[in-house]
Formats: C-alpha cells, sequence, structure tokens
C-alpha cells in the first residue's frame, strides 16, 4: 500500500525524535567527555572538535579509587552472573520437565516473592549482614544481585527448556545418562540462547545496580556506579568533565555488550515477560 | 516422570536464595514494624503505634502521593509511547536493526548517569537544554528548587530509563500479529484508523497488560533517579517512599518506623500484582 507524502514525512519526523531522545543524552555525555573543561556547557555544542583525553588522564591521576571500583564491579558482576546462571538453568530444567504439587507451589512462591520492593530486605539485612562481618564485601553484593535475578531467570529458562522436544532428553534418561549429562549434552547445548539471555540481563543489572551497592558498601567493595554518584555530589563542587569520563568508561563496555547481544535480550524478555 | 530427592537438589540454590534473602527477611519486617528498636537496642513491642505514627505522618502521605504521581505519569507515557513506536517501527523503517539497537542502548545506562547525564542538559542556566529553552525565550526546568519542574525531571529520566522495556513487549507482541488479519481489515474496507482500533489495539491488550504489572511494580520501588537527583528535597518535597523509607532506617535509625513503611510498600506491591497472581495461581496449582 503506498502511503501519502505527508504520512511518510511525518513518519520520519517521528523516527527523528525518537532516536534523539534516546540517543542524544548519550552522544552528548560521551563527546563533553572528550573536550577540555572550558568547551562543556558550551552553546550550541560543537559537534566536530578536536578530541582530547585530558578528563580520562585527569580521572586516572585524581581518582584512582574509580579503577578500583571497576574492578570490583567486574568480579561482583561475573560472581553473580555465574551464581544466577548455573542456578537458574537447573532450576528451569526441573520446573519445565518434572510437576508435582510441591514443585509448582515454590514456583508460584518464585513468582510472588520477585515483586517485592528490594529495599525492604535492606532493614533487616544489614544488622545480619553486619553481624556475620560480611559488610562492604564482594560476597554480599553477588549473594544479593543473583537473588534479585534467580526467579525471573529461572522462568525464562524454563520457557525455553520447554521448546526442546522432551524425548531427546527423556530418551538419553533412558539409555542411562545421568542428570549432569543430559544437561550438558542436550539441556545446555539446545538452551544456550536462553543462557545467554539470562546472563545477559542479571550482567546488566550487576554492573549498573546502585540501592544495595549504596547501603551495603563503604570502601573496598564499592562498585563503579556508587563511585560516580559520589563524584555527582561532591561537595567541593562537581568536576564535569572527569566525572563525564568515570561515566563514559563505565557505560561503554556494557552498552557494546548490548547491542551485540541485542537478539537474546530481546528473544529473552519476550519469553519471560509474555510467558511469566 | 517421577520427581526424585536429586531434582529437589537441583531448585534448592534459587528456592534457598529466595526463601533466606527475601523471603524470610520480609516477614521478620512485619515483626520489626510491631517493635520500637533501633541499632543496639532491644526491641520493644509497641502494637500497630508504628503504623499508626506513619499514618498520620504528613511526610509519609506527600512521599505517598508523589509516588503515586510518578507511577502512574511513567507508565501511561511509556506505555503510550510504546505503542506508537511499536506501530512505527511495524509499519517498516530503514536500518532497522541499528534503530532497535539505539532504541535500547538507555537500558545499558544506570541509574546514576542517567542522573549525570539529565543534569548536564538541565542544569540551571548551563545546561545545554537550559541554554537552548532560554534562547529561543522558552520557560525553563528550575527542578533544583520547585517541586513540580523537579518531579517532571524525575519521570523524564524514569521514562528514558525504562521505555526500552516497555517497547520491547509490546512491539514483538505486535509483531506477532499475523499480517494477514490486516489484508483482511483492508479488503473489508477498514481505514489505518479502523485497523488500529479494531485489530492492533484489542490483540496487543496481553502485551498492554503485562506491560503495565511490570512497570507499576517497578516504578513503586523507585530511589536512585530521586535520590540521586533531589534527595526527596527541596524540603522533602519530592521524597517518595522508598527515599522516605531509606531516611527513616539509614538516617533517623526509626527501624520500627522504617519496617511499618517497608511492610506497607510490601502490600501495595501485592496488591497491584493480586490480578496477576490470582492468574498466575490458577494456572499453576488448579
Amino acid at each position: 500500500m503506498r502511503r501519502p507524502w505527508w504520512i511518510s514525512v511525518l513518519r520520519y519526523i517521528a523516527l527523528a525524535a525518537i532516536l534523539l531522545w534516546s540517543g542524544f543524552p548519550i552522544l552528548l555525555m560521551v563527546m563533553a567527555s572528550l573536550k577540555p573543561d572550558r568547551e562543556i556547557f558550551k552553546f550550541p555544542p560543537d559537534f566536530i572538535f578536536r578530541p582530547t583525553f585530558a578528563n580520562y588522564i585527569e580521572l586516572f591521576t585524581s581518582r584512582p579509587a574509580f579503577f578500583d571500583a571497576l574492578l570490583n564491579s567486574i568480579i561482583i558482576t561475573l560472581g553473580a552472573t555465574l551464581l544466577t546462571v548455573v542456578s537458574s538453568t537447573l532450576a528451569g530444567y526441573i520446573y519445565s520437565r518434572y510437576r508435582n504439587t510441591a514443585l509448582a507451589g515454590s514456583a508460584f512462591f518464585m513468582i510472588v516473592i520477585r515483586m517485592l520492593p528490594p529495599i525492604i530486605i535492606t532493614l533487616p539485612l544489614f544488622p545480619v549482614v553486619n553481624a556475620l562481618g560480611l559488610q562492604d564485601t564482594y560476597l554480599v553484593l553477588i549473594v544479593l544481585y543473583a537473588t534479585f535475578f534467580v526467579s525471573l531467570n529461572t522462568w525464562i529458562m524454563k520457557a525455553f527448556i520447554d521448546q526442546i522436544p522432551r524425548e531427546l532428553d527423556e530418551a538419553a534418561i533412558v539409555d542411562g545418562a545421568s542428570t549432569v549429562k543430559v544437561l550438558r549434552y542436550v539441556i545446555v547445548p539446545l538452551s544456550i540462547q536462553g543462557i545467554i539471555a539470562t546472563a545477559t540481563f542479571v550482567f546488566v543489572f550487576s554492573w549498573n545496580e546502585f540501592l544495595f551497592a549504596f547501603i551495603f558498601t563503604t570502601s573496598k567493595a564499592k562498585t563503579a556506579p556508587l563511585v560516580i554518584s559520589e563524584m555527582l555530589s561532591s561537595l567541593a563542587g562537581i568536576d564535569w568533565g572527569v566525572l563525564f569520563a568515570a561515566a563514559t568508561l563505565q557505560f561503554v563496555p556494557i552498552m557494546v555488550l548490548v547491542v551485540m547481544l541485542q537478539r537474546f535480550v530481546v528473544a529473552g524478555l519476550t519469553v519471560g515477560s509474555v510467558k511469566g | 516422570m517421577p520427581v526424585r530427592f536429586f531434582h529437589y537438589l537441583m531448585v534448592a540454590p534459587v528456592q534457598l536464595l529466595l526463601l533466606f534473602i527475601i523471603g524470610i527477611p520480609s516477614l521478620f519486617v512485619f515483626w520489626q514494624g510491631l517493635t520500637e528498636f533501633s541499632y543496639g537496642q532491644d526491641a520493644v513491642f509497641v502494637g500497630l503505634d508504628n503504623y499508626k505514627s506513619v499514618l498520620t505522618d504528613r511526610a509519609f502521605w506527600r512521599a505517598f502521593s508523589n509516588t503515586f504521581i510518578i507511577v502512574n505519569a511513567v507508565v501511561y507515557i511509556e506505555i503510550a509511547a510504546a505503542i506508537g513506536i511499536s506501530i512505527l517501527f511495524a509499519g517498516g523503517v530503514p536500518f532497522r536493526r541499528l534503530m532497535i539497537a539505539i532504541l535500547l542502548v538507555p537500558y545499558a545506562v544506570n541509574e546514576v548517569t542517567a542522573v549525570v547525564m539529565w543534569r548536564f542538559m538541565l542544569e540551571p542556566n548551563v545546561g545545554l537544554l537550559t541554554q537552548l529553552l532560554n534562547s529561543v525565550g522558552l520557560p525553563t526546568l528550575n527542578w533544583p528548587t520547585n517541586r513540580w519542574d523537579a518531579l517532571t525531571v524525575i519521570v523524564l529520566l524514569s521514562i528514558w530509563l525504562n521505555l526500552p522495556f516497555t517497547t520491547i513487549i509490546i512491539y514483538t507482541a505486535r509483531l506477532s500479529i499475523p499480517q494477514e488479519i490486516y489484508e483482511a481489515a483492508r479488503t473489508d474496507g477498514a481505514s489505518p484508523l479502523q485497523a488500529f482500533f479494531y485489530v492492533t489495539f484489542p490483540m496487543l491488550i496481553p502485551a498492554i497488560l503485562i506491560a503495565l504489572l511490570f512497570r507499576y511494580v517497578f516504578a513503586f520501588r523507585i530511589f536512585g533517579e530521586v535520590w540521586l537527583l533531589t534527595r526527596g528535597g527541596p524540603a522533602g518535597s519530592t521524597e517518595v517512599l522508598a527515599t522516605y523509607l531509606y531516611r527513616n532506617s539509614f538516617r533517623y535509625l526509626e527501624l520500627g518506623r522504617a519496617s511499618a513503611i517497608g511492610w506497607l510498600m510490601l502490600v501495595t506491591t501485592l496488591l497491584m500484582a493480586m490480578f496477576y497472581l490470582r492468574q498466575v495461581y490458577k494456572r499453576m496449582l488448579s
């Protein structure tokens, strides 16, 4: 069907507005991180300019703590991702293949509990974490991040495993394969899309999380978003150029990952929400 | 196949995490809400006193109404925008994969960086958008001192961060509507507007309900955007429930009171999700 010309024009205007809305704040910040201080708030901003790495160099020399925090973020994110992916693949397999009242009840519990606001549990957990000497450690954040994603991720894994014909793993079991072998040679290879999707969700969440890091870390285990937030609320005034450099370094790797894994993110969200 | 003990062990990691990190602590919050205590003190049972004190506190109701305003603005604007974007994209756009990638990018941005970006644009006097609005003579957002301007910025930020999620849910539902239905509608003489109201919208309703549910539940917890932008200020005028809870527990150390707020948030969340949870329950356990 041919569209009237004015509809096409409106469509292009709408498309441009969407792209501007989504991409422009990011573009402005990344560009500003490459500008000298005096040009950052210049209006109208230059889109063509000679980039300088002065802000990045200053970040490196004046805020070495940021790079420690990046390393903390990497460790915590990898830990939480591993814990979540392994535990939700195991559980997703069981929920997909076996059924009884106890399992159905526990699956329902899993869905209800995922609704609760995370801030609530900081109240009783804070003293417990302190009493156990776990405040400001990687372990607390790894466990908390994993806990808030195992529910969704188990559900997504169940949906992906549901699509694998049962005959495949049942035949393997009849032939005497152990559950470990069934998982390793049948389930995991055939649900790899789901594994990538669930890993991406928890990875992005853990990399970006603010509330728990804010409450449960004070120095040693601080994550990158927390250090950026401290730079933002610095009493000495905000050093915008350095702040942009830090935010860009935190954001660009995860953006590349999300764009590369776009198709899995979309598939996982669709399956997880529509069938959940 | 029969369920064996070993199979329970395989769901145990997930279930134990949920039970020990969320389940038991949230029940404990209920108990804490009935007591008065602070760190290092013994809890004293006070019955419903904390609830009375919270529910008669004007600051609580201000936090409640701010949360209510933010949640409703965010959720409905997002859903409307997501429907619009889905229809636009389903009608065919150039460089579709690249466009979707750009649409998806804010999903990768954390709350702190989002606040950094939006403050860069909206900082009074010097922000780039502020300067643009000034230069064409439009009023600017005075968010550090004006409650409504601050709430507007919080809503914008929150929409910016979460629109990718809402859009993907609705867009994939739009893609799964068979093209033949549109062709049939067209041969029957339906205008594009009629096709939207009689085909697209009704068929999107399940996805819209899911998006509504999740966005309500998640927007209700809003903390980072508010805390990082205004700290709930000026003078508590942009406080939301989560920042109000945080202030009561970690600043005033009024843990009994904070727990009562927490339990009120929990019950509200479950009420919002009740319809959905009832459906899930029916499907799974009967």
